[in-house]
């Protein structure tokens, strides 16, 4: 679409007023649809289009119809909008900035001619349930169904490579803490904070003062938001007191811990007491055609005109049910605004505002409502009717504002476990029962004049912080009398809310303006047995949308009762959950913080070529390009691998060897000092859960290592046994991070290590396979243990993680005559697999036991207590019904890892899974396809051949006797 | 976002904790019934009430301690270290 010349944000604005935000010096400008227009600094988006006479801002969900301002305050789904790659902005509340780009969201092809708006031509046809319904069957048909609603459905677009910038938390601790800074707020604030509480206010709207903002009604002979200004002023200015405004709390957890979002920042607060002064959502009336562009909240007429100095519409038509909308008629006649006609729902409405009504030519209507709008594309007429006789009067119009009822914003106060009941004097909730710790205070308790909201929002900050624990007993006394007061006053309260009306004829009276949901598929849902609110909700997906039933809830409650025969109380409201205020994924997802681990060597590593892997939060070598040279160098010279992630354990103490003989399956009372023994725990149910060696260094100090992904839980489970009644005189220290390992592996790595090793009689005889030694390396202390994974004579070489490195490049030194070659992940992969040795995790899995992987000799059943033991006694009687074998594939075809065993049996493919790969390679050593697989027992002896879904084509492996290379385990023993 | 206090440490946010679950009595493993270490192994109260439950103070002080909540407020009205009497 071409760009035009600027379409101007002063056509309608009034005049200026000391209310006003916006700066008539500073223009701006940016695109709307293609179209540019100008605004004034401090306008949002959507007082700039609305002063530029801009009136259809979006689509609606399901029928496409066109939907313009409505409550101008964040609560409503009408002025949704995309902004560059962001969708669903609430352009209302969003600061227009200059050169932004705003689009329309849900509109095919275009704002203006909508397409997709052809659906409420054939709206008798899309019923509530119509989806579930239509789109079921046949069942194969689903996939296609789905492409096609899923390209009808949603809000706005998302760009999946967009990068929306910085995100983070912020943590807030408070004495007590006010969700909302109106009067109520407000004077809670001050309250606490004279007291001495740490006092948080959070505001969602740029400044603090609620609704008194946009009033100009006279307070002790001060306009409101004067007033409002000067108390926020003076709250703001206490020592003790944080106001944060522009940030909106979202939800309220367990023990008083608050969600709040800021812009791209995530609040998270706790705090001793909880003030809920949040207000009241403005909510529509039903009537037919009561969503077209030009029908607006009063309070919405009441921001426009005093917030942004927009002069809302021409000629207007108000409907009343409490004073404030009386106040908000007055506030458009004085704007320049024609009010024609004021329906007043309350049979006496107050008298001085209507003598001012009347004094400006406005007809008065007492004891009449609305009952249906005309128009296409926006509002050119209203049918009012008479509430008793029903006779009916229309009148041309080109905005209607309805002030005729509130609902309390209590999300919080439900997530916090309080309770609401229905009050049918005052056609609002009251607050029922609160927590001890949480109070409400304001228009969220149905209280609408400003002496009764700062009443309420004293004696809660009172209350606040006596139950943060601050206050004397003169405050409590305090708190005592204003109590009744604020109990006394409650009860001589007005209704402030009416409800609209139910017409039978009506086809679009909108429940739900997110969803699309009119009073009538309200009804034929309760006509199909979903009679409940949560029912009724799910069904018809009313307030289901953006709006989450800020909008609707009640006049569903309303539709609801009023089909049902039941009343309000009884029907019930639906639950509430967080986020009761919008917010971004980025703000919940917050800062991007991928902790890694290193090893000490990490960065030699790298410098030397290492494909780095993911290990748990560890980085490890997966090789230094070539796996299979490094397979060779270890087989045939030695090699290098760092093993630092390993989990290591300092046992001390007089009961080690009892405590070993509980966390292991095996024995361990006659492991002498410098043995080595290797170990399989279970859990209580006898599955595998770690592995590892464990060295007597002393009489009483053992040395423990675990897998690398089991050390913090090895360590735990240890812990949990030792402080959970096993009274043992054991200390375990999890030495993971303060020891460097690295496994030198290879007929020659003897040789190696021979070079630049002290204290340590290296020999066959001195140092045998399985022992411990302590000596120097390189001149660093170290722990030297003769154990190989890879089959190979190997030792592993353990040292202070400072030294680590200083003793890797001393071993590559040494080794450089003989070949040596650092090997990564993988090699070890390869290594271990020919020696048919399990790892833990991948070999098994959370249903393994010992005995199914092949480990009997490693379960003693006749010690006397281990953990597991009753669950391995009962699996050895039972038998195994699988188990792990080893396996060649004869043809040589290289299966993956996961690959399925299978037989023929019924199914969709006429196949059965009976068992898996759990690793596989081809052996460069012994030049075949080895792996391990579970099979069933019966399949479990060598030479049984199997078959094995490799890429959907079916192949043969055969079972061979483990392990694939020296067998007698004479390349370790020497 | 739960608050609890460590014995030794103090109250904190539950994010530091690891949970253990119920406490429960272990068996003698070797009179234990195969129903006995079912119990044990597979049986939980799960009331709607107070439960004693394990808590480790993973991002603390390592200590594994017992704490006494109900499961529907989260009122925790005590937490203390394993001794033989609070075994009873």
């Amino acid at each position: 679409m071409a760009v035009n010349t600027p379409l101007t944000a002063t056509s309608g604005r009034i005049a200026e007023t000391p209310s006003q935000t916006i700066n008539r010096r500073e223009v701006v400008k940016f695109t709307f649809n293609g179209n540019q227009y100008t605004a004034y600094e401090g306008d949002t988006i959507a007082s700039a289009l609305a002063a530029a006479g801009v009136d259809v801002f979006s689509r609606s969900f399901k029928y496409h119809r066109p939907r313009g301002l409505m409550c101008a305050t964040g609560n409503c789904p009408n002025c949704l909008v995309q902004i560059g790659d962001e969708p669903n902005v609430r352009a209302c509340v969003t600061p227009v900035e200059s050169q932004m780009k705003v689009e329309p969201q849900n509109v095919f092809p275009s704002l203006g001619a909508d397409l997709m708006s052809m659906t409420q031509m054939i709206g008798r046809f899309l019923p509530a349930g119509f989806y579930y319904k239509t789109f079921i069957h046949p069942r194969q048909m689903w996939p296609v169904y789905e492409r096609m609603l899923r390209t009808a459905a949603g809000l706005g677009k998302v760009d999946e490579e967009s990068h929306p910038g910085y995100f983070d938390k912020i943590y807030k601790h408070a004495d007590v803490t006010i969700v909302g800074g109106g009067p109520a707020g407000l004077k809670a604030a001050q309250t606490a904070a004279k007291i001495g509480a740490r006092v948080l206010l959070l505001e969602e709207q740029p400044a603090l003062g609620g609704h008194l903002r946009q009033s100009t009604e006279l307070i002790n002979g001060q306009p409101a938001y004067e007033y409002a200004a000067a108390l926020a002023a003076e709250v703001s200015q206490l020592a003790n007191v944080d106001v944060m405004t522009n940030t909106g709390a979202f939800g309220r957890y367990d023990h008083n811990w608050l969600g709040a979002s800021s812009g791209n920042r995530l609040v998270k607060v706790r705090t001793g007491a909880l003030v809920v002064a949040t207000g009241a959502y403005e909510i529509p009336p039903l009537f037919e055609n009561n969503d077209l562009p030009g029908v607006m909240l009063g309070s919405a007429v009441s921001r426009l005109i005093h917030l942004w100095g927009v002069r809302p519409g021409k000629y207007a038509v108000v409907v009343s049910a409490n004073r404030r909308g009386l106040q908000t008629a007055l506030d458009m006649v004085k704007a320049g605004v024609h009010v024609s006609a004021l329906a007043e729902m309350r049979a006496e409405p107050d008298a001085d505002l209507i003598d001012q009504l009347r004094a400006h030519n406005v007809e008065i209507f007492t004891g009449w409502t609305v009952a249906e709008a005309q128009g296409s594309s926006h509002i050119n007429g209203v049918t009012l009717r008479n509430l008793t006789t029903g006779a009916t009067r229309n009148f041309y119009c080109d905005l209607l504002v309805l002030s005729t009822a509130f609902l309390p914003a209590n999300g919080l106060i439900y997530q916090a476990g309080g309770r609401f009941t229905w009050s049918d004097t005052l056609n609002e909730f009251v607050p029922a029962a609160l927590p001890d710790d949480v109070f409400a205070a304001g228009e969220v308790s149905a209280t609408h004049t400003l002496a009764e909201i700062e009443r309420e929002g004293e004696l809660a900050g009172l209350q606040a912080a006596l139950a943060a624990g601050l206050g004397s007993e003169q405050d409590r006394q305090r708190a005592d009398t204003l109590a009744v007061e604020v109990e006394q006053h409650r009860e001589a309260r007005q209704a402030w809310s009416a409800y609209g009306l139910i017409q039978a004829d009506a086809k679009k009276d909108f429940v739900c303006f997110c969803e699309d949901v009119t009073r009538k598929d309200v009804r034929s849902t309760l006509e199909e047995g979903y009679d409940s609110m949560e029912l009724l909700k799910r069904y018809s997906t009313v307030s289901m949308g953006p709006c989450q039933g800020k909008m609707c809830n009640m006049t569903a409650m309303h539709v609801c009762a009023h089909y049902t025969g039941k009343g309000i109380a009884e029907t019930g409201t639906t639950t509430s959950r967080p986020p009761v205020t919008p917010l971004s994924f980025g703000a919940l997802g917050g800062r991007i913080m991928e902790p890694v681990r290193h090893t000490p060597m990490h960065e030699w590593h790298v410098a030397h070529g290492a494909k780095v892997m993911n290990a748990g939060l560890w980085k490890r070598p997966l090789h230094y390009g070539h796996p299979t040279q490094e397979v060779h160098a270890v087989r045939e010279h030695v090699g290098l691998i760092d093993v630092s992630t390993l989990g290591k354990l300092h046992l001390h103490g007089k009961d080690v060897p009892a405590l070993l003989e509980r966390m292991y399956t095996n024995r361990w009372q006659k492991l002498n000092v410098g043995q080595v023994r290797y170990g399989v725990m279970v859990n209580e149910e006898g599955i595998i859960t770690d592995d590892g060696v464990t060295a007597r260094l002393s009489d009483d100090f053992y040395y423990m290592t675990t897998t690398s992904e089991g050390a913090a839980a090895v360590y735990e489970y240890i812990e949990w046994w030792l402080q959970s009644g096993w009274n043992f005189d054991v200390h375990v220290l999890n030495a993971t991070d303060l020891r460097a390992a690295m496994n030198l592996a290879g007929p020659q790595s003897c040789q190696v290590l021979q070079k630049i090793t002290q204290g340590v009689d290296l020999s066959n005889e001195a140092f045998p396979y399985m022992g411990a030694r302590e000596g120097t390396i390189a001149g660093v202390p170290a722990l030297f243990m003769r154990i190989g994974f890879t089959g190979e004579l190997s030792y592993e070489v353990h040292v202070p993680s400072g030294y680590g490195l200083r003793v890797w490049e001393a071993l590559i030194e040494a080794g450089a005559e003989f070949g040596i070659s650092p090997f990564g992940v993988e090699a070890q992969r390869v290594l271990r697999l020919e020696k048919g040795h399990v790892i833990v995790g991948q070999d098994t899995d959370g249903l393994t036991n010992p005995f199914e992987a092949n480990m009997d000799w490693v379960v003693k059943l006749d010690k006397d207590n281990f953990l597991g033991k009753p669950s391995l006694m009962m699996a050895n009687k039972a038998g195994a019904q699988k188990l792990l074998v080893g396996f060649e594939m004869p043809d040589g075809t290289l299966p993956e890892e996961a690959n399925q065993i299978v037989r023929p049996g019924s199914g969709p493919i006429g196949l059965e899974i009976i068992g898996r790969i759990t690793s596989v390679r081809r052996s460069p050593t012994l030049n075949k396809v080895i792996g391990l697989c579970w099979l069933p027992t019966s399949m479990s002896a060598p030479g049984t051949t199997f078959t094995v879904r490799v890429k959907g084509e079916l192949k043969t492996g055969k079972v061979v006797p483990l392990p694939f290379y020296d067998a007698d385990g004479a390349k370790l023993r020497l | 976002m739960i608050l609890l206090t460590c014995p030794n440490c103090g109250a904190r946010n539950v994010s530091e904790f690891r949970y253990g679950g119920e406490t429960n009595k272990r068996p003698d493993v070797n009179t234990a019934t195969p129903h006995d270490w079912a119990e044990y192994l597979y049986m939980r109260r799960n009331p709607n009430g107070m439960i004693r439950e394990w808590w480790y103070h993973r991002a603390g002080c390592g200590s594994w301690f017992i704490a006494e909540r109900h499961t529907k407020t989260h009122d925790i009205i005590a937490t203390y270290l394993w001794s033989p009497e609070a075994a009873k």
